[in-house]
């Protein structure tokens, strides 16, 4: 294959993967890694490289819009960075002593997580009674109404969600993702954050936890520029696509079909890590 | 107090956009050139990783690929400029929480850039 053929069906499939990642709420990233792997037979160390990439760009490029609406809670996103960063430090440098396949067995398991997580019923967490601690970080905040007014909440247990976004941050660091599932986890199960809140938190999270293990991989040569560029332009262009789409489309449907695909994805990474075929 | 607020959000929610548009604007360019030079040729192989190669793993090898217009270094640039997109973001929120005489939150951010900039530094080999 030469790299004209290459860059174009690698352009395409991270457009489709921006796509169908901003239709469905998984993140541009964790689609990015079984095309490039699976579909394209590129090693995981690149993959990694790709989705760190996709990460960051699409954590950005939606982000600039949430943060401007007043959703995205800055405090509670930058405090929650600490945690995040330093789990994403972790993670590189623990990918490094991991083996593909193993590597491939974890993102397995990430990917039916987050299907299934994806598919649950999200509380809406009004009333909730915040803690001292969640009081004295000023992390309680307010968020627009489709009405224009401002609904104000508090939220509990920053030990708690702290802990388990080092977990994320971690999990971001060894696959090169946003590991959203596990960050909307730890704000909306633990903390009670507001689904609203917590997911457009999560994702301005992704950025910095991104660029935390970024530094790392792109010294260690990770970061591949032939695969970087068509990525980046690919995943930005489809997530684009994506957020016109999702004002007109209802994609409760899409969004079944497609964590199921997801899970067979999924399964099929389990498989060929436990084989040894990466 | 609610408009600086508002004003903080703004200046963010630009970073990030501006951020983003020049990183896909360098990538552009280096992109095209990339294929101009090199599109003929067969694909390298991905399929194995090879940690060695120096020229865009490294601030210098990456600056002096982009001065002589070589693809490869352009491209690093454009992935640097969005690797600094968020770190500018909490760079600012630091400066807007020190403004705002909001010590705890100053010292978040200081905290969480440092841990980045150490990173950046070491690079953990």
């Amino acid at each position: 294959m030469t790299i004209f053929t290459f860059t174009i069906i690698l352009l395409f499939s991270a457009y489709l993967a921006g796509l169908l990642g901003s239709l469905t709420g998984f993140g541009g990233g964790i689609i990015i890694i079984p095309a490039l792997t699976l579909l394209l037979g590129v090693d995981f160390q690149y993959a990694i490289g790709g989705a760190l990439v996709a990460s960051i760009a699409t954590s950005s490029g939606s982000g600039s819009v949430y943060v401007r609406e007043g959703i995205t809670n800055i405090r509670l996103g930058i405090f929650l960075e600490i945690a995040t960063a330093l789990g994403a430090v972790v993670g590189a440098l623990i990918a490094f002593w991991l083996n593909n396949n193993v590597i491939a067995v974890v993102f397995g398991i990430v990917l039916i997580f987050s299907a299934i997580n994806q598919q649950m019923k999200k509380a809406d967490h009004t009333d909730v009674v915040g803690s001292p601690l969640a009081k004295r970080l000023k992390l309680y905040g307010t968020f627009p109404q489709k009405d224009g007014t401002f609904q104000s909440y508090e939220l509990t247990n920053v030990a708690g969600g702290f802990s388990l976004m080092t977990v994320a941050g971690a999990l971001s660091g060894i696959l090169g993702i946003g590991s959203g599932a596990l960050k909307v986890l730890a704000m909306d199960t633990l903390m009670k954050v507001p689904f609203k809140v917590s997911t457009t938190t999560s994702n301005f999270m992704m950025g910095v936890t991104a660029c935390a293990s970024a530094v790392i991989y792109i010294q260690r040569g990770n970061i591949e520029p032939g695969i970087a560029a068509p990525v980046l332009l690919g995943v930005l262009a489809g997530a684009m696509t994506g957020a016109r789409l999702l004002k007109r489309l209802d994609v409760r449907l899409l969004r079944r079909i497609f964590a199921v695909m997801i899970i067979l994805v999924a399964c099929n990474m389990i498989y060929n890590g436990l084989r040894g075929n990466f | 107090m609610n408009n600086s607020r508002t004003d903080i959000q703004r200046l963010i929610g630009n970073t990030l956009r501006w951020g983003v548009t020049i990183a896909s604007v360098i990538a552009i360019i280096g992109l095209v050139i990339y294929l101009l030079q090199h599109g003929n040729e067969s694909v390298p192989d991905y399929a194995h990783f090879d940690a060695s190669r120096p020229a865009f793993t490294h601030l210098e090898g990456i600056l002096s690929g982009f001065a002589i217009g070589e693809s490869y270094g352009i491209i690093q640039i454009g992935v640097i400029v969005l690797i600094l997109t968020p770190i500018l973001r909490v760079a600012l929120s630091f400066f807007d929480f020190l403004r705002e005489r909001d010590w705890l939150y100053a010292l978040i951010s200081a905290i969480v850039l440092a841990t980045i900039f150490i990173n950046s530094v070491t690079g953990f080999k």
